[in-house]
């Protein structure tokens, strides 16, 4: 297969191009920009993620066991009587699994994060690809398959050029 | 730059360098160590209780004994554990106890474990040892014998011991040359030479206050410190029931230069120079008389003199008048010729005291000693180098002494002056006995062998008379041998088991005073300085106790020294402020003292107080506060008209332990005055007949059989401060030094605050010990579960879980809660008191707190769960009364009770009942389960406006 | 460079110009302001750096000599006594604690409020945040009286088979702090995953491109990982808003849940944020003064940005002074006497000098902020700045001070007074603040570039 990979100095002309890629039937693979591009995601189709549900649940896991350790301590293991309080003095108990709930929601998202984007992964082939290191800087970079081959990558480049690539060239998959 | 270091890196120090001094503390160290195997004396001494078949650990053994007050005789058990003793409480068949105690006696133990008493014999050249001693004394004795001891003298202070009056007047007789002077700082010449103006011989009155319902004293400060005080103060609070009546009820007129103690409990309360108060009794004398007074007194104490002669008038049988230690024997004599008018309840008995004047007997030394009459000089137990007045001129005499030793607990100024100092037993390291104030003579057994090489003063003069090895405990048996008759020895043991010795009260003569004529007091020019003993160290002897040291002043909380009181009318004339250094200059001597102002003083007087500026008391005593011992003179101990002060510009800050004294406008409920008019009529609003305040709690359910409460009558309280001290004792409450009570830290798990109303007169006395409220603000704010209340309703602190966050006493209303800021008791200890003696007073069933966690007044928990385990020995619960905290054991007043509020019969519940009752801050909603009763007045409907 | 015209933003909006210079109105020039210091600081004079790194670290040894000799002689060595248990240390740990609030509330709040300028500051603002933070956690520990059982606070099987009192404020305090912290390192963290990445790219020589590298997880900047960045970064926002607000709410409860007449009052939790936020932001606008000075960031940090942040501060202002007016009329009309006496003693006490310099610094000074002279001048807002800080911490003392001194019972009644060691802890602890913060600026992008980017080209589409 042939992927091309184009570099663009415009958010706005790598969308362009992105779409006509499309449109032309060819395959988006991904892109690589300084800062999120709007809707360039949405274009490759990523899915909604359950990034969330994770932080909720491991948020909501850890701020329960608190509770439940407040009560255990407070009303069977070691009940003492402070100051006239009832053992189960749960409005009292609630800021403990507030605080703690919160700091494992954002581990724990923090986790799924990684997951999600494959990270940490120090090396990757395309760190290779001379000029790759001006996407995390100032250029915008597309990557696309060519699927259509009748008119062979020269129709692709073209397209790409022609939406205002600085300049696009073939790199191994 | 740390609070405490500069004093104790000093003491540090000086256990570092090996001088003498050190040597020896290090030898006490050594003994000190031994402290737990040194047991009960050679000789078998009797038990309070039943004394189990041997000395069981832990168990502590009452013994019944006598310490000795000023030369009388105070009766106390003493609680000794394993041979240790470590407290003592008051015995309540002595009359001069009455089962209570006061600060001097509850310190008492502190001062046999101090690190600074003399532990051997020091000769001329240095450490000696009894056999050293014994020959000089010899070769001495034989010359004296040569001149039939003309060059013999004694000196001594009060002495009321029947062994030792035996022994000197044994001494005495074989040799007749030789001479005795016996005087006592704090003298009672005045009183002594009143009774013979008026009697012709000297006969010691004995109020009979419990029965009175009228007092006039004309500077007599009867509930202040001293032999009477527990005795005095009893029978005061009893006269002052709040059952009584009005008609019974005591009504207390005070007039004196400067507010005493028992001024401050006073209903009626006059500030008048010294010098005019015989006016007062003439205008009285005169209306008893139905003559008209030519008295000449200023408006105020006119109206105050009327009033109260009228009042004496109508309560005549019930009235009584008392002229103070400070005032001239005419005044005496005159109070003697009212009281014969008024019927007063007053006894007359023959003086306990057998010697003569004091001042006459300095004289006598005095004479002696300029004209080297003096060959053998032995000073027993006293301390004329410090304390006599300069001109009998020791510094001059002693080094031309042929022969002079001194015999004391201290190494102190006048041993420093003498030839021999002698290392004098403790009163519980040694047998002997003492007669109370009015007569009533009793047994002085030991609690423990002497700790040093020390001997008794019986032991001491045997040796003058020639014995070798003399026992006291022979000498005192010999004494009462005749008394005790045929069966001696059970007679013996019944004594010292009850710790008194039966019909030995002098009994009350009967004496027509004549009346003798005085002049009234022209009123004076020159300011006056007004002398007393301290409430805290009374003359100086108990300068080196740190626990009385730090004591504070029951009226102005001073603590570690005495200060200058000037009335703030003065003040403003001479713009001097609280805390500037003044020179006091009277003759030719002068002193550097410190000011402080007060509303409560006659202008004109200065006042200040004994026994300070000690310069060989110790570790503890040295330094603090400044001396006015150099300003007396012999024929005028207590007033010194024409002083003058200046202004030296100096500052210094006086370490007290109370912020504020004033109570104004809402805050006068913390300590509310209520008179017996407003009691009857029933009082309403707060902080009265509140009842619980509302909880969104549910209340707390237990089936436990007891819930301990206090309550502190605030009626009865005079402020002695023997609480304090004995918490102090039993609780193990360390000492943090005049440094750390200058940053405003103290450690007294019980403290008296004492209270002025908006014009300055004292509103009364308030016990502070913690309130273990039922809602804690301290509990629920401990993250660790430190703070925490058991079932019985002890808010109970555990020390080894605190850490240390302060947020309980940051939330303590009361502000009782105290924290170890540094090792107080934990290797970081004031002065000297970290040395190995003084742990040796520690009571074992009480933990000594480490550096850096929170401690408080725990009701005495330790006493609590003895008497629980006695209890439940039996299977039974806690009796009423079987537990008693160390602070209401030691209460002269009965003030304070304790009890389980879940027995229905108990005293505290009744209480709790009263129309006087009311919670301290019981707005908050704390619960508190320590609850006062108000204090009762009682002032003279037909007075006018109140002037107290 | 050549690239420098390529990727200039033609049509600058007006939006954008406000919080971006035109010299800074480029990707390049972005990247290249914010990572020279980092990248070719031989290309810089460290001069200022070298002397604001020595006094810093002469007042960081001071601290832990003063810290020192507090565990070795024990609590006592401070001023506090028998009344006035709490003193510096507890001011101290609840100003640190205000600061280190700012950061947080600029990264998270305003990002849900779409206040685009944020991007500029919020970088060194949160890192500002982490410092604060971690010192004020230090104090409770010194403060106590056994600091090394300070663990006793957490739930672990112990041999005294004991756990912690969980109804008190301190347990709240000890998670609020931890959580907080460590939530706030990784929420920094994950911004700077990014900036780390155009630091490997940019990176000549072989170190820092490893450690960037390592630093940057091996970002490539592609669609996916911004999509999720985005999602993550956004419900962290949101999660650190609550979080914060509880922060110091818990800290206002250590006094509210108390008994105490000036501390037991239903306003503390809020007004203890607010006066957070206030510090905070005051504390940004002194760093912000001094990073764009040091590391000539004028292009970035606009006189505008300190324009806005002086009308927060302004508003801030306002209701602190409405939080004393609400005290002393609750105080009067609740007509409570310990309350009633306690403001007369604010006004009339020993302490009424410092309460009047308080007053003024907190809420006289700002207004001086209705000008917009004195706004534009990022000299005048500075030097505010400066002055509302020494007033929150004067008004963290005297929160303690009146309340405990002017205790219910006058016999109780003692002031504080501080001793060289309460001095020497409190100003050691600001120079091991600048200390750590000195470093953090030599290793760490400053300021985020990815956002600033971002804002760059979002102006321009809009």
């Amino acid at each position: 297969m042939i992927v091309l990979l184009a570099e663009f100095t415009r958010p706005e002309a790598l969308m362009r191009a992105a779409r006509q890629t499309q449109n032309a039937g060819d395959k988006v693979l991904d892109a690589f920009t300084p800062f999120p591009v709007a809707g360039m995601a949405e274009l490759l189709g990523a899915r909604s993620t359950r990034l969330r549900a994770v932080m909720f649940a491991g948020g909501i896991a850890i701020a329960l066991g608190a509770i439940g350790t407040e009560y255990f301590s407070a009303m069977l293991d070691y009940p003492i009587n402070s100051g006239g309080r009832p053992l189960n003095s749960w409005p009292a108990f609630m800021l403990f699994p507030f605080a703690i709930g919160i700091f494992a929601a954002a581990v724990s998202g923090f986790i799924a994060l990684m997951a999600e984007t494959g990270l940490p992964r120090l090396h990757h082939p395309l760190f290779a690809v001379e000029g790759f290191e001006r996407a995390s800087q100032s250029r915008f970079l597309l990557a696309i398959e060519v699927v259509r081959f009748e008119k062979g990558p020269a129709d692709a480049e073209e397209r790409l050029r022609n939406a205002g690539a600085l300049s696009v060239r073939e790199v191994e998959a | 730059m740390s609070s405490v270091t500069p004093k104790q890196k000093a003491a540090a120090l000086s256990t570092v360098e090996l001088d003498r001094r050190a040597a020896l503390k290090l030898l006490a160290s050594g003994m000190a160590l031994s402290l737990a195997s040194c047991g009960k004396p050679p000789e078998e001494i009797v038990p309070y209780v039943d004394q189990p078949e041997r000395l069981v650990p832990g168990i502590p053994l009452k013994f019944a004994t006598t310490l000795d007050m000023a030369g009388y005789g105070r009766g106390v058990i003493a609680i000794s554990v394993e041979g240790r003793p470590i407290k003592v409480e008051g015995n309540p068949r002595h009359p001069a106890s009455l089962g209570a105690t006061d600060v001097f006696a509850e310190a008492s133990v502190l001062t046999l474990y101090d690190p600074d008493r003399s532990k051997a014999p020091r000769g001329p050249k240095g450490i000696a040892s009894w056999d050293a001693f014994g020959d000089a004394l010899r070769t001495q004795m034989e010359k004296e014998k040569t001149r039939a001891g003309a060059g013999l003298r004694l000196v001594s202070g009060r002495i009321t011991s029947p062994t030792l009056l035996r022994q000197i007047d044994g001494l005495l007789k074989q040799f007749p040359q030789a001479r005795w002077y016996r005087y006592e700082p704090v003298s009672d010449d005045n009183e002594r030479d009143g009774a013979i103006m008026a009697f012709g011989r000297p006969l010691t009155p004995l109020p009979r206050i419990g029965e009175a319902a009228v007092i006039l004293s004309l500077n007599a400060d009867f509930l202040g410190s001293g032999p009477h005080q527990i005795a005095n103060g009893r029978a005061f609070a009893s006269a002052r029931k709040a059952d009584a009546g009005a008609e019974q009820f005591l009504r207390l007129y005070v007039a004196e230069p400067v507010l005493s103690l028992t001024g401050a409990n006073a209903d009626h309360w006059l500030a008048i120079r010294p010098e005019l108060i015989r006016n007062i009794a003439l205008t009285v004398a005169a209306t008893l008389r139905g003559e008209k007074a030519n008295a000449p007194l200023p408006p105020e104490a006119e109206h105050f003199a009327a009033a109260a002669a009228a009042d004496l008038k109508s309560k005549a049988g019930k009235a009584i008048v008392m002229a103070g230690r400070a005032q001239p024997a005419e005044l005496h004599a005159l109070c003697h010729t009212i009281n014969n008018m008024l019927h007063a309840p007053v006894d007359l008995i023959e003086p306990v005291d057998p010697a003569g004047k004091h001042g006459e007997a300095l004289h006598a030394f005095a004479d002696d000693l300029s004209n080297s009459r003096i060959e053998t000089l032995l000073i027993l137990d006293a301390n004329p180098a410090y304390d006599a007045p300069r001109e009998l001129g020791f510094k001059a005499g002693f080094p031309k002494l042929p022969f002079s030793a001194h015999l004391g607990l201290y190494d102190d100024e006048t041993a420093a002056i003498c030839h021999w100092h002698l290392p004098l037993s403790h009163t519980l390291e040694s047998w002997s006995d003492l007669r109370a104030f009015d007569g009533t003579a009793s047994i002085v057994q030991p609690l423990i062998r002497p700790l040093y090489d020390t001997r008794s003063m019986h032991q001491v003069l045997a040796l003058l008379g020639g014995a070798l090895s003399p026992v006291s405990y022979d000498l005192v048996r010999e004494t009462w041998q005749p008394r005790g008759g045929d069966d001696f020895d059970s007679w013996w043991r019944q004594v010292l088991h009850d710790g008194v010795i039966a019909q030995t009260r002098h009994a009350a003569v009967s004496a027509q005073p004549r009346t003798i004529a005085i002049k009234p007091a022209a009123s004076p020019a020159e300011s006056v300085l007004v002398l007393a003993p301290d409430p805290s160290i009374w003359d100086g002897r108990h300068a080196n106790n740190a626990w009385l040291q730090e004591c504070p002043k029951p009226l102005s909380k001073e603590t570690w020294g005495n200060t200058l009181s000037v009335s703030s009318r003065d003040a403003q004339q001479l713009r001097c402020a609280t805390g500037d250094v003044i020179t006091l200059k009277y003759k030719d001597v002068s002193v550097e003292a410190v000011v402080r102002v007060t509303a409560n003083q006659a202008g004109g007087a200065y006042a200040t107080t004994l026994g300070y500026g000690r310069r060989k008391a110790g570790a503890i005593g040295d330094g603090a506060g400044f001396d006015v011992y150099p300003l007396r003179g012999i024929d005028e101990p207590w007033l010194m008209s024409g002083v003058t002060i200046a202004k030296t510009g100096k500052t210094r800050d006086i370490p007290t332990t109370q912020g504020q004294f004033r109570l104004e406008g809402e805050t006068t409920q913390f300590l509310p005055r209520v008179s017996l008019a407003a009691l009857a009529a029933g009082l309403k609003g707060p902080p009265f007949e509140e009842g619980p305040k509302p909880t969104l709690y549910p209340p707390v359910q237990n089936d436990d059989p007891y819930a301990w409460a206090m309550v502190i009558d605030t009626a009865a309280c005079i402020g002695c401060n023997a609480c304090l001290v004995a918490c102090q004792a039993e609780n193990n409450v360390p000492v943090v030094g005049p440094d750390q009570i200058l940053r405003s830290r103290v450690m007294h798990w019980l403290r008296v605050d004492t209270y002025t109303d908006a014009n300055g007169g004292i509103q009364g006395f308030q016990p502070v010990p913690c309130m273990h409220c039922e809602h804690a603000p301290c509990e629920p704010v401990c993250p660790v579960a430190a703070s925490v209340h058991d079932r019985e309703g002890l808010n109970v602190q555990v020390y080894n879980r605190c850490i240390g966050t302060r947020f309980c006493q940051s939330n303590c209303p009361y502000k009782v809660r105290r924290f170890n800021w540094f090792g107080y008791a934990d290797d970081e200890e004031y002065a000297n008191l970290g040395e190995p003696p003084i742990k040796a007073q520690h009571n074992p069933d009480v933990t000594v707190r480490g550096r850096g966690v929170m401690e408080k007044c725990t009701y005495c928990v330790q006493r609590i769960s003895r008497a629980r385990r006695n209890a439940e020995k039996e299977n039974r619960t806690i009796k009423e009364g079987e537990v008693v905290t160390a602070c209401q054991a030691a209460c002269p007043t009965r003030a304070i009770s304790f009890g389980n509020l879940k027995d229905a019969r108990a005293h505290v519940n009744a209480l709790r009942k009263e129309k006087r009752h009311y919670e301290l801050l019981g707005h908050l909603g704390t619960r508190p389960r320590t609850t006062y009763l108000a204090r009762l007045i009682n002032p003279n409907p037909d007075f006018g406006e109140a002037k107290s | 460079m050549s690239s420098l015209a390529l990727n200039r933003i033609d049509t600058p909006p007006a939006d954008t110009e406000r919080w971006v210079l035109p010299s800074g109105q480029s990707d390049e020039a972005v990247n290249r302001i914010v990572s020279a210091p980092l990248l070719q600081p031989h290309k810089w004079t460290w001069r200022a750096w070298w002397i604001a790194f020595a006094v810093s670290g002469a007042m960081t040894v001071m601290m832990i000599v003063s810290a020192s000799w507090l565990l070795i002689r024990g609590v006592g060595v401070w001023g506090n006594n028998t009344t006035v248990v709490w003193g510096f240390g507890i001011a101290n740990y609840v100003w640190w604690i205000g600061i280190g609030n700012a950061g947080t509330l600029i990264s998270s709040m305003l990002l849900l409020m779409r206040q685009h300028w944020r991007a500029s500051i919020n970088r060194f603002a949160e890192a500002m945040t982490l410092f604060a933070a971690s010192i004020a956690g230090l104090f409770p520990i010194l403060h106590l009286g056994r600091p090394l059982y300070f663990y006793w606070l957490t739930p672990y099987p112990n041999t005294m088979l004991l756990w912690p009192q969980w109804r008190s404020a301190l347990i709240w305090d000890f998670w609020a702090i931890l959580s907080y912290l460590l939530f706030s390192i990784v929420f920094w963290y994950v911004g700077l995953i990014p900036d780390f990445a155009t630091l490997r790219d940019r990176a000549r020589s072989n170190l820092p491109r490893k450690v960037y590298g390592a630093l940057a997880l091996g970002w490539r900047g592609s669609a996916r990982h911004w999509h999720f960045y985005e999602i993550y970064h956004k419900a962290m926002a949101a999660l650190a808003v609550p979080l914060v607000v509880s922060l110091h709410s818990v800290v206002g409860l250590d006094f509210a849940a108390s008994l105490m007449p000036g501390w037991a009052e239903t306003i503390f939790p809020p007004y203890f944020v607010v006066g957070a936020m206030y510090s905070g932001f005051a504390m940004v606008v002194v760093l912000a003064a001094l990073v764009r000075w040091g590391f000539r960031m004028q292009a970035i940090i606009t006189v505008s940005h300190f324009d806005v942040m002086a009308k927060v501060m302004l508003m801030a202002s306002i209701v602190m002074g409405l939080s004393y007016a609400t005290e002393w009329f609750d105080a009067w009309y609740g007509g409570d006497h310990a309350e009633r006496s306690l403001v007369t003693f604010m006004f009339t006490g020993s302490y009424a000098p410092i309460y009047f310099v308080m007053l003024f610094c907190n809420v006289l000074a700002p207004q001086a902020f209705w000008l917009p002279a004195v706004r534009r001048s990022v000299f005048a807002v500075f030097v505010i700045a400066v002055i509302i800080n020494v007033g929150m911490w004067l008004e963290r003392i005297l929160i303690i001070l009146n309340t405990l001194s002017h205790t219910h019972l006058p016999s109780m009644r003692h002031l504080f007074f501080p001793t060289i060691w309460d001095w020497t802890l409190l100003f050691g602890s600001l120079g091991f603040f600048t200390f750590m913060f000195l470093i953090f600026v030599r290793l760490v992008p400053s300021v985020s570039m990815h956002e600033v980017r971002h804002i760059l080209h979002e102006g321009a589409q809009r």
